[in-house]
């Protein structure tokens, strides 16, 4: 039964994939971030839209970035279940902030930390559940 | 012209759903190998090359840039923050998805976890 558990090990990883997503989604905006007054109304400009958003060197770091997260994902779904794995892999939504406080010194509005201690205790029970036995 | 807001958010449900089919490929995919996780880099590349060389894993990809594709499209048109926590319904989908097709046992105790998760990502982009 402790196949499943959830690991240091594991939670090393999860969080190092967790740092490499929010990566992709900083580059992955900065792809777009001149493309926002894009309109897309017919296939041609779609084609046009994503020929567009490919030519940027960003998204090209961001697929690149892809590619190590694929490996570091993989690794940590050969040993627990998906249930487990994905909601625990929400910690980049605590990330974002922290990095933002201590690298920004932004300010965290109560309404944010509300959510950030929601998240942590969201993610501490479904950590714990993966410990439970299957009847 | 603006994208209505209903569009917008069919859109991130559509993404949400594909990344959702994706991981569901992926994770049956490596449960078929049998894999043991080590920190030894060589044993995880060769797991990899395995990995890669199997066709059904490549059906989840398609999906996976299908739903890049909208992402990068919902990213331009709306705010980052909307866009993030509406795309907190995926973690329902992947609870749905892993219970219902890979017969996973979702305990009332993880359920519940998954929904303060929920929650707490709304918060956090509010």
């Amino acid at each position: 039964m402790s196949k499943k558990k959830v690991t240091l090990k594991i939670l090393a990883l999860l969080i190092a994939s967790d740092i490499l997503e929010t990566a992709i989604h900083f580059f992955f905006k900065k792809s777009v971030l001149a493309e926002s007054s894009f309109q897309v109304t017919n296939v041609s400009s779609a084609a046009l839209f994503i020929k567009t958003a490919f030519s940027s060197p960003y998204l090209w770091a961001g697929l690149f970035v892809v590619v190590c997260v694929f490996i570091v994902w993989s690794t940590i779904l050969s040993k627990i279940d998906l249930s487990v794995a994905v909601p625990i892999a929400s910690f980049s939504y605590i990330l974002v902030p922290l990095v933002s406080i201590i690298f920004l010194h932004e300010q965290i509005s109560l309404l944010r930390w509300a959510g950030i201690i929601f998240i942590l205790f969201g993610v501490a029970l479904v950590s714990l559940s993966s410990k439970e036995r299957v009847a | 012209m603006q994208t209505p807001l209903f569009l917008i958010l069919f859109l991130i449900a559509l993404t949400s759903l594909c990344d959702t089919i994706n991981q569901l490929f992926l994770k049956s995919t490596i449960d078929s190998l049998n894999f043991q996780p080590t920190f030894n880099i060589l044993k995880i590349l060769k797991f990899i090359w395995r990995l890669v060389r199997i066709p059904r894993l490549w059906i989840g990809f398609i999906f996976s840039v299908i739903s890049l594709c909208i992402w990068l499209f919902v990213l331009s048109k709306s705010d980052l923050n909307f866009a993030f926590s509406a795309d907190s319904m995926h973690y329902i989908f992947i609870a749905l998805a892993s219970g219902l097709i890979l017969k996973e046992h979702i305990s009332r105790l993880r359920l519940v976890g998954t929904l303060v998760i929920v929650l707490g990502i709304i918060l956090v982009s509010l």
